[in-house]
C-alpha cells in the first residue's frame, strides 16, 4: 500500500491578475515615451539606411525590443538615448547586411520634404550633391554619423545631445566639428556642382 | 606661399561658421583668390549643414507608431498566454517520468492476470488542503491512497484528465517539496529551460575485462613421498 498524491501544477488566479495587472502598467509606461521617442528612432534609422521602409522596420524592431527589455531598464529617464542606440545598432546592422529593398524612396524623390529654397539650402537639394554628401556620411566612423545626425535632427541641443549619449558637451561639439571637416574633405572635390547651381 | 599659410585657418573659420578675424581677416581684405576660396568653403559647409538637415528631418510615416503598437500586442499575447502553460507541461511530463524511472520495481503479473483485472477507477479527493493553500504554492494537489499491489505498475494511474491541466504523481512525503518546485519554477526560468532541454546522450560504450593472469603452475613432489618409496625398496631388498 503506497499512497500517491496527484499534482496540477498551475497559476493561481491571483499570480495570473498580478501579472497581467504589472504587464498593463509597463505597457502604458512604455506607450508615453514611444509618442516622443519612435519618430527619434525612425529618424536615425532614416539616417542611417537612406530608405524609408527599411528605416521604419528597423524603427519598428527597435521599439519592439526596447519594450521586451523594459523592464530591465532601472533609470527610465535614459529611455531615449537608449532606444536611439538600439535603433542606431539595428540599422547598421541592417546597412552591412545589404538588405535593400525594391521601393527605394530616396530623399531626391520627396521635394516636399527639401527645406525653403533658401541659397545654401537650394543648392543643397542638388541631387548629385546630396547623392554624394550620404555616400561621404556613410563613411563616417559611427561615433562621428550617430552625433552629427542627432545635431542635424530638429530640436535636439548640444546639451541633449550629450545627455543622451553619456558624453560632455564639449566632446559633442568636438565630434561634430570633426565630422563637418571629415565631410568637407570628402566632398570640396564635388563643390563645382554646388558653384553650377 | 602666403596663400597657402592662410589655408588651414580659412577652411577652420568656414567650418565654425564664424567670420574671418585677426590676421586672416587682413588676409583676406587683400588676396581676392583666398577671399574668393574662403567663400567657396562657406559655401560647401552650409550646403553641407543643408544636406544634413534633410537627411535628419525626414517625414516621419503616419504608420509608424500604430504599426508598432500591432506588433507590442502580437508580442505580448503569446508570453502570458501561450509560452508558460507549455513550459509546465514539459516540466510535469519531465518530473512524472523521472518519478517512473526512480520508483523501485514491481512484481509483475503474468499478461492474462493483466488483462482480466478490472481496471481500478482513481479516488482523486479534488478538495485542497488548508496547508497547501496558506502555503501560497500554486500547486493544486490532491492525494488519493492507492494499493499497489492492485494496480501492477503506476502509470496504469494516469488516467485522463478531465480538466485541462495537468496532473503529477508524487510519493506524498514529496508533495510538499513539489509544490515548492511549481512555485519556485515561475521565477526562476533557468531551471524550466534545464527540465525540458534535452540531455545529451551519451552511447553505452562496452565494457572491456582483462584476459585473467595465471602463473604457470609448478608440480612437486608431496611430502613423505620419498620416505614411502625408501620403505618399498627396503621391502624388495
Amino acid at each position: 500500500m503506497q499512497e500517491l498524491v496527484l499534482v496540477q501544477p498551475g497559476r493561481t488566479a491571483g499570480d495570473q491578475l498580478e501579472r497581467e495587472a504589472a504587464q498593463a502598467d509597463t505597457r502604458r509606461e512604455f506607450e508615453q515615451r514611444l509618442s516622443e521617442c519612435g519618430p527619434l528612432a525612425y529618424r536615425v534609422a532614416r539616417g542611417v539606411l537612406r530608405n524609408s521602409a527599411d528605416a521604419e522596420d528597423v524603427a519598428q524592431e527597435a521599439m519592439l525590443r526596447a519594450y521586451r527589455q523594459f523592464d530591465r531598464l532601472r533609470d527610465r529617464s535614459r529611455f531615449k538615448a537608449w532606444l536611439v542606440r538600439i535603433a542606431f545598432r539595428l540599422a547598421l546592422d541592417r546597412l552591412r547586411a545589404g538588405k535593400r529593398r525594391e521601393l527605394r524612396d530616396t530623399v531626391w524623390s520627396q521635394p516636399e520634404h527639401q527645406p525653403p529654397a533658401v541659397n545654401a539650402e537650394d543648392l543643397a537639394a542638388s541631387n548629385e550633391f546630396q547623392a554624394h554628401l550620404e555616400n561621404a556620411l556613410a563613411e563616417l566612423p559611427e561615433k562621428l554619423r550617430l552625433v552629427l545626425l542627432l545635431a542635424a535632427m530638429e530640436g535636439q541641443t548640444i546639451d541633449e545631445i550629450a545627455s543622451m549619449l553619456g558624453i560632455s558637451t564639449g566632446t559633442v561639439k568636438s565630434r561634430i566639428f570633426y565630422a563637418r571637416r571629415q565631410l568637407a574633405e570628402k566632398l570640396r572635390c564635388y563643390a563645382n556642382i554646388i558653384k553650377k547651381r | 606661399m602666403l596663400c597657402q599659410h592662410y589655408k588651414e585657418a580659412l577652411i577652420e573659420a568656414a567650418a565654425s561658421s564664424a567670420q574671418a578675424q585677426g590676421e586672416l581677416r587682413a588676409h583676406l581684405d587683400a588676396c581676392a583668390s583666398c577671399r574668393a576660396e574662403f567663400e567657396r568653403e562657406q559655401t560647401l559647409f552650409a550646403s553641407i549643414d543643408a544636406g544634413l538637415h534633410v537627411t535628419a528631418n525626414p517625414e516621419v510615416p503616419a504608420s509608424l507608431l500604430p504599426r508598432v503598437r500591432a506588433r507590442l500586442d502580437e508580442a505580448a499575447t503569446p508570453l502570458t498566454h501561450w509560452f508558460q502553460p507549455w513550459i509546465f507541461a514539459a516540466a510535469s511530463v519531465a518530473l512524472a517520468v523521472t518519478i517512473f524511472l526512480i520508483a523501485p520495481p514491481h512484481h509483475t503479473r503474468p499478461d492474462s492476470q493483466a488483462k482480466q483485472a478490472p481496471q481500478i477507477p482513481v479516488a482523486v479527493t479534488p478538495g485542497i488542503s488548508a496547508h497547501q493553500q496558506n502555503s501560497g504554492a500554486s500547486a493544486r494537489i490532491a492525494s488519493s491512497n492507492v494499493d499497489r499491489s492492485q494496480r501492477g505498475h503506476h502509470s496504469t494511474l494516469l488516467r485522463p484528465l478531465a480538466s485541462s491541466q495537468l496532473e503529477v504523481l508524487v510519493p506524498p512525503d514529496e508533495r510538499d517539496a513539489f509544490a515548492s518546485f511549481v512555485a519556485v519554477l515561475g521565477e526562476r526560468r533557468e531551471v524550466e529551460l534545464a527540465l525540458v532541454t534535452p540531455g545529451p546522450q551519451r552511447e553505452d560504450e562496452p565494457t572491456s575485462l582483462a584476459p585473467l593472469q595465471i602463473n604457470e603452475l609448478e608440480i612437486r613432489l608431496l611430502a613423505g613421498t620419498e620416505s614411502e618409496q625408501s620403505d618399498e625398496a627396503e621391502q624388495k631388498q
